[in-house]
């Protein structure tokens, strides 16, 4: 009996503590979340805009073919039920979801997303996505105006679309971003540009009211695809550049959410009712020093080198960082499919830099500029501190603290020695790589002017190879070509983290941008104050 | 003679204000001399952001320097700036000013026409055009501040000339044939300094804020180089963790300014032509 | 006086027109354009696509087509459309305009309603400790960075004490307004108390107070009669260069408090290179600046009709 007994007390407190841990979503309630980067918004018309705060909010209004998801750590199906792809990997023929609606009603169809890329293709709509439509063949036809419409976008039937591709590459990377979205016509018709401060997308959540530099409500959209969802009622985005405004916002129940910066890592992070609260991921972004390999010193390899085992990155991102950093090892960063687990970086050694660069006939050193922004992280800041470390080898670096655009404009111009900067090194490791190939000029960002004949060659094969864990076998080779040849100092990869209130559940680790939440699966339970 | 010197001692605000800001000069000059570290070399991260302490007195900031040294070279920049743009701004400000209140006419029109136009374009496109056009560097600074906040002082040095042309004293110069350059500074100027010293002495407060905001255009001081602006702005973020980095530098340019303010009014009572003493 | 009203409107537009010109012209020799900064540092346009946004911009335009373009919308009142936002620069300056006159006045109002009598008080008590406090509160006014203020007010009012909400618009409801508006107010505060003292120092040592004492009016008539009419120009002139400016200084409490100012749609329009955008809002900042200080210039021949405006 007593053992009954027990084991019913046991079966009771388990089904008590498994619904806990996994409890059933409630729908309603508001969600204050935040538009944290840069200034307002400049529009939530997903194919007019290039920035990552407009991003935040159109991937909750719109929906693209594919989505990131964040569990599988690569792109999914999002408007259609499945695909079908041709042995040649290059014809893919969609499913689509047949309950899709527009916020007007309407159902999405396989002429939407024609429509959609053809938008985004024409030039008059300048577009930044039109990189990734040119994965479609007979794009580049259409771009020009020598076809009147895309060759490789076939329609079937209302929901069977048809995609060839110029080459055998992954379409989800290039379709899953929130600048692909799919429109419906008649209203950017009917709208025009206010499309872009009054958009109508088949995402989670409709758009109510922008109050410009201040806030962006959404309200829930009942006819949304995923049955129950989104269980919220009300999103609002509150626009809030200033971190220091942030954390008080936060702790005042203001925002549900919060991304956190340096400054307070290490405080959240020491708060028990915070710290259980975190969500923490390695980005795809790495930050880097690119040296110009054309200027004299860093021509040659075992300067770069040298500059590598000089600084002491990990020191640098313990306590400059607050360990709000993950330490680098080659490009490419943790949460890539392609990172080397057994490559091997450069560690702090500075008498071996001595001995490098005494090798390459710089024994007293050299004096080098080093251009930044005034980014807390990838910025100036950063060259501050290599100035001490470095000096002890006897190279000294000068800071040139400059504003964005002027900063852009010289990186692209080749009118620099060396500028630090945070580069995308992901979702597909195969285009992020492709940045470094000796083709791309300092304009389609390989700042360094990296030229590899080896590296170059590994990407070549890579991108032919269609048997995928021989093709992460290339690039990490490619990697660690890369890594050897030191065009750039590795400094870390960015540690995104995101502090949450107790009463908040469902948000995912997206390594693409943290920020990047579908807001569709979260919901907020009976303690919210917003409930 | 006499009659100055104990002009002087009756003024309190004069003996002190005059001590702080020579105190803030001796700092700059003799930085060297004064700091217990070097405010670049001395780094180390692995002592970054202590707080303030027996080694460190006033802590150190995130790359692990001392502020105390840092506090202490920062017035060179700082001083210099707040001090060498307000006298430019004011010295502008006071020439423009006075004739256009005085002469009147098209002059009038054409100096306001250009105050207006100064004042209303943000300081920041100045300061990214300047860059743009002739680069960054201190003089260059200078050159950008001195030459855009002097809008400030003409307009209020102008209004008062309107109302102070029309008063018996100036009107009895006019009589006696003096000529109109020896009216405005010797008649018109005495009687109307205070206010511009107010201005130009609270105006050495921005003139070294802006310099930050400069600095993070590009503009004006680089890192590593200390400035009490560039030193608070940089820790702006770090107010609530690490409250010393900036709120040093921020006292020092309390101090300077209250000093130099105090030193403004003293001068201006020793100025005062009415030089009736203090009013009881 | 009509005839002074209509040659100082008619002034306006070369003053505008010089404006334009100048910043157009600086704006444009700026390194970068709107395709540099359309995705912030870390979202860099590939070559071919820069180039497209260029054409469709009209950014490959000479320099002297562009301006005649933007000059003939001007005249119509047209500002253009921005190169990065779905709006015209009217619309996007016309929802801002609001919050910014709004946190601009309450500003002013704080200012003026402190500053002045704490500059009154402190003249007239002139070397007392009233004296040295107001100095010692105006020098921290100026000294005192918007930020920390903003920041620390924010903690008090908002963390500490749930008074007041940390950030938002609310429609611009007074709860919402006091934290901008009194950040935003005080280094201003303190400079119209430090004039207005030496405003009236000034005067009261002037031979017509003296006289006016001598003759044995009691103290207050004598402050209220000559010492206030006379300073209020001095004062006056203060608050008018102040609320014009202020109109374009917001920038700083807009980004703390979320405000939905024209101070940050300026800043940012300067970093994305928006060059519509940023001229039409130093336009309109110089435009309510214009307005404001020729109100201003009336109001002295109001205050003391000695002056006069031919």
């Amino acid at each position: 009996m007593k053992k009954l007994c027990f084991i019913l007390l046991l079966l009771f407190t388990g089904f008590c503590f498994f619904p806990g841990s996994s409890m059933a979503a409630k729908s309603g309630g508001e969600f204050n979340f935040i538009a944290p980067y840069g200034g307002d918004l400049s529009s939530l018309d997903p194919h007019k805009t290039n920035r990552t705060q407009d991003y935040i909010v159109i991937l909750n209004i719109h929906r693209s073919l594919y989505k990131w998801s964040a569990d599988a750590g690569k792109p999914v199906l999002a408007l259609a039920d499945s695909v079908k792809v041709s042995q040649d990997r290059l014809t893919y023929t969609y499913a689509l979801k047949q309950n899709v609606k527009f916020h007007n009603g309407r159902n999405m169809t396989a002429d939407d997303i024609i429509w959609s890329y053809q938008r985004i293709l024409t030039p008059a709509t300048a577009s930044p996505g039109v990189r990734s439509i040119r994965i479609i063949k007979g794009a580049d036809d259409f771009e020009s105006g020598k076809a009147t419409a895309i060759q490789g976008l076939k329609k079937l039937d209302d929901y069977t679309l048809e995609i060839t591709l110029k080459n055998p590459v992954e379409p989800g990377f290039s379709l899953y971003p929130p600048e692909i979205a799919i429109l419906p016509k008649e209203e950017v018709e009917k709208r025009g540009d206010s499309f872009g401060v009054d958009p109508v997308g088949c995402g989670p959540f409709k758009f109510v009211n922008w109050v410009k530099g201040s806030e962006v409500v959404l309200e829930k959209f009942a006819g949304y695809y995923e049955a129950g969802k989104p269980y919220l009622d009300k999103v609002v985005y509150k626009i809030m550049p200033e971190a220091a405004s942030r954390d008080i916002a936060f702790k005042v129940k203001e925002l549900d959410a919060t991304t956190v910066g340096s400054v307070n890592y290490p405080e959240y992070k020491g708060t028990p009712a915070i710290a259980k609260n975190m969500i923490e991921v390695a980005e795809l972004w790495t930050r880097v020093v690119c040296f110009n390999v054309d200027y004299g010193p860093f021509k040659n390899k075992k300067v770069r080198q040298a500059l590598n085992y000089a600084i002491n990155t990990k020191l640098i991102n313990k306590k400059l960082l607050k360990g709000k950093a993950v330490d680098p090892v080659g490009y490419l960063p943790p949460s890539s499919p392609a990172f080397g687990t057994d490559s091997k970086g450069y560690e702090y050694n500075p008498e071996r830099a001595k001995q490098l660069l005494k090798e390459a006939g710089y024994p007293d050193g050299f004096t080098f500029e080093c251009l930044g922004t005034d980014n807390g992280t990838w910025g100036v800041k950063a060259i501050e501190a290599l100035i001490p470390m470095l000096k002890k080898v006897g190279v000294k670096v000068v800071p040139v603290r400059m504003e964005g655009a002027a900063m852009s404009a010289r990186a692209k111009s080749g009118d620099f020695q060396a500028l630090i900067w945070s580069l995308d090194s992901g979702p597909d490791p195969l285009s992020a790589l492709s940045r470094w190939e000796s083709v791309n000029e300092r304009v389609s960002g390989n700042y360094s002017g990296y030229n590899s004949a080896a590296f170059d060659n590994y990407l070549a094969l890579a991108r032919v190879e269609t048997d995928d864990s021989k093709k992460m076998d290339l690039l990490k080779k490619a990697d660690q070509t890369f890594i050897e040849d030191a065009p750039v100092w590795f400094y870390n990869y960015n540690k995104a983290v995101l502090a949450y209130h107790p009463w908040v559940h469902g948000l995912q680790p997206v390594a693409v941008e943290l920020m990047y939440q579908d807001l569709s699966s979260v919901w907020v339970d009976e303690n919210s104050p917003r409930k | 003679m006499n009659k100055t010197i104990l002009k002087i001692k009756n003024q309190p605000n004069l003996i002190i204000g005059g001590i702080i800001t020579a105190v803030v000069i001796f700092m700059a000059i003799a930085a060297p001399l004064l700091a217990p570290y070097h405010p670049v070399d001395d780094a180390d991260l692995m002592v970054s952001e202590e707080p303030p302490g027996s080694t460190y007195l006033m802590g150190t900031d995130e790359q692990g320097r001392d502020i105390l040294s840092r506090v202490i070279y920062g017035s060179r920049i700082s001083l210099s700036i707040g001090i060498v743009t307000q006298v430019m701004n004011t010295i502008i400000g006071i020439i423009l000013g006075l004739s256009a209140g005085y002469f009147g006419k098209w002059w009038d029109d054409l100096v306001m026409g250009l105050t207006n136009i100064m004042l209303s374009i943000p300081s920041m496109i100045f300061a990214l055009a300047i860059m743009a056009l002739i680069g960054p560097g201190l003089i260059n600074v200078f050159f950008a501040l001195g030459i855009t906040n002097w809008s400030y002082t003409c307009r209020i040095t102008r209004s008062q000339v309107l109302f102070t042309r029309s008063l018996d004293y100036v009107k009895a110069a006019k009589a006696l044939g003096y000529g109109d350059i020896r009216i405005m500074f010797t008649q018109i100027l005495p009687n109307i300094l205070g206010p511009i010293l107010v201005i130009g002495t609270l105006g050495v407060a921005s003139a070294i804020l802006l310099e930050a905001s400069l600095s993070f255009l590009g503009l004006g001081t680089q890192p590593p180089t200390p400035s009490w602006g560039g030193m608070l702005a940089t820790a702006r973020n770090q107010m609530f963790t690490a409250p010393w980095i900036s709120i040093f530098p921020g006292l020092a340019i309390f101090i300077t300014v209250l000093g130099l303010n105090l030193f403004g009014d003293g001068l201006r009572d020793i100025l005062d032509p009415h030089s009736v003493g203090k009013i009881k | 006086m009509t005839l002074y009203v209509v040659k100082r409107l008619l002034q306006f537009i070369p003053t505008i027109f010089c404006i334009s010109l100048m910043m157009f012209v600086i704006l444009n020799v700026l390194p970068g354009d709107a395709t540099t900064m359309s995705g912030g540092m870390k979202r860099q346009l590939d070559a071919k696509t820069a180039e497209n946004m260029k054409k469709q911009l009209g950014l490959d335009k000479p320099l002297h087509i562009r301006y005649l373009h933007y000059i003939k919308g001007l005249v119509k009142g047209d500002l253009g459309k921005s190169y990065l936002r779905s709006e015209s620069v009217n619309d996007l300056i016309a929802q801002r305009l609001k919050p910014t006159i709004q946190v601009s006045l309450a500003a002013l109002l704080i200012a003026v309603g402190f500053g002045i009598p704490l500059g009154f008080v402190s003249a007239l008590k002139q070397g007392t400790w009233m004296d040295t406090l107001s100095m010692v509160g105006a020098v921290s006014g100026v000294s005192i960075p918007q930020f920390w203020l903003g920041l620390i007010l924010m903690y008090v009012f908002s963390l500490l004490l749930g008074w007041l909400p940390p950030q938002g618009y609310g429609g611009g409801s007074l709860v919402n307004l006091i934290m901008p508006a009194f950040t935003l107010g005080v280094g201003y505060m303190a400079l119209i108390a430090r004039t207005t003292r030496a405003a009236v120092i000034e005067v009261l040592s002037e031979d017509y107070i003296r006289t006016a004492r001598s003759k044995g009016l009691s103290e207050w008539i004598v402050n209220r009669r000559h010492v206030f009419g006379n300073t209020m120009i001095l004062i006056l002139t203060t608050v008018g260069l102040q609320f014009g400016s202020l109109v374009g200084q917001t920038v700083i409490i807009e980004k703390l408090f979320s405000w939905p100012g024209i101070g940050s749609l300026l800043v940012d329009s300067i970093f994305q290179r928006d060059i519509p955008v940023t001229q039409g809002c130093v336009l309109v900042i110089i435009g309510v600046f214009l307005i404001v200080n020729l109100v201003i210039d009336l109001m002295y021949v109001i205050i003391d009709p000695r002056i006069q405006y031919k």
